[in-house]
């Protein structure tokens, strides 16, 4: 009987080769989905004002969000970190199951991935929350869950700071990496569980014009693009110093 | 001006730090991230250059030895 072999995720395969390309591509759609945000989709009207103004061809009779700008990139970049985070617990599972340390390589890039964008998520939302309810945090159902899979993202980074045994480390992680993301589907689903709940939840309520639910989009694949080409770059690095690591110890040998 | 258009417009100007601030933050974040891992590449690359001298270096080493 012949015993099945892992493939091991490497440096130099077709992800590698197409990474620079995405990373462009997520560039450019970026850009476009930015334009788009404040030359394309019209402003959300807010609360009523005693009359009715003709602005740029159409009647305008309430004051204008621009602050609801923000959501443009707030949602793509939260969405990136749940997947970033799916990722990261495939990994975790994938190295439970065969437990080769490249597994654990990967599941702590994506996380650090994830933890990027979360910190993106978090600066965005609290722009966004400071002007429209006048607070910088409160502890919303959404911000709270959100706060929660932050700190648990960070937590996972500070343990594999803490245990040296690469065995021990990377299961530890892995059950953690794991419960993180058992957070994501409470966190985007805690609006609609909880109505006392005051986070707007766009696509329930069906808040999103055609013009909005494609400049977001846009912005969602050209994060995924930017999210997918820095893993591959960090991947590439961490890569490189564990080869670094593996010839110092040949050569110390 | 006209009274209207001041109350249609009146959270635009309050708002654009935050708008300015958001959009700032989320490109600095991923900017730092970005600059850490060159910063990371490029050191792990010049390690890597030494070892790959060091190597060959032992190997000269050894075959004028023998």
């Amino acid at each position: 009987m012949t015993k099945k072999t892992t493939k091991l995720p490497e440096t130099g395969q077709w992800p590698d080769r197409v990474a620079p390309a995405v990373l462009v591509a997520g560039a450019l759609l970026t850009t476009v989905g930015f334009l788009m945000a404040f030359l394309v989709v019209p402003p959300v009207g807010g609360a009523a004002v005693g009359g009715a103004e003709l602005i740029g061809g159409s009647l305008i009779s309430n004051k204008l969000l621009i602050s609801q700008k923000i959501f443009f990139f707030h949602m793509p970049v939260a969405m990136v970190s749940f997947c970033a985070l799916a990722f990261a617990a495939y990994y975790c599972v994938w190295f439970l199951v065969t437990r080769e340390q490249r597994f654990d390589t990967c599941a702590k890039i994506a996380m650090e991935i994830s933890l990027l964008f979360v910190v993106m998520t978090m600066i965005t939302g609290e722009m966004w929350t400071r002007f429209e309810w006048g607070v910088w945090w409160t502890w919303e159902p959404r911000l709270t869950t959100y706060l929660v899979l932050m700190l648990i993202v960070i937590a996972y980074l500070v343990l594999r700071n803490m245990i040296d045994e690469p065995e021990r480390r990377a299961t530890f992680s892995a059950v953690i990496g794991i419960i993180a993301f058992v957070d994501v589907p409470i966190c985007f689903m805690v609006t609609r569980l909880i109505p006392s709940s005051i986070h707007p939840v766009v696509v329930r309520e069906g808040g999103m014009s055609p013009e909005m639910g494609l400049c977001v989009g846009v912005i969602m694949a050209g994060m995924l693009c930017v999210g997918f080409a820095l893993y591959r770059l960090r991947f590439r690095q961490v890569r490189l110093e564990q080869r670094v690591e593996a010839v110092k110890e040949l050569l110390e040998d | 001006m006209n009274p209207i258009l001041v109350e249609i417009y009146s959270t635009v100007i309050p708002s654009a730090p935050y708008l300015i601030a958001a959009y700032a933050l989320l490109w600095a974040a991923l900017l730092v991230y970005v600059l850490m891992i060159m910063r990371g590449t490029k050191r792990a690359e010049a390690q890597m250059r030494l070892l790959e001298e060091a190597v060959a270096e032992q190997a000269s080493r050894s075959r004028s030895e023998r």
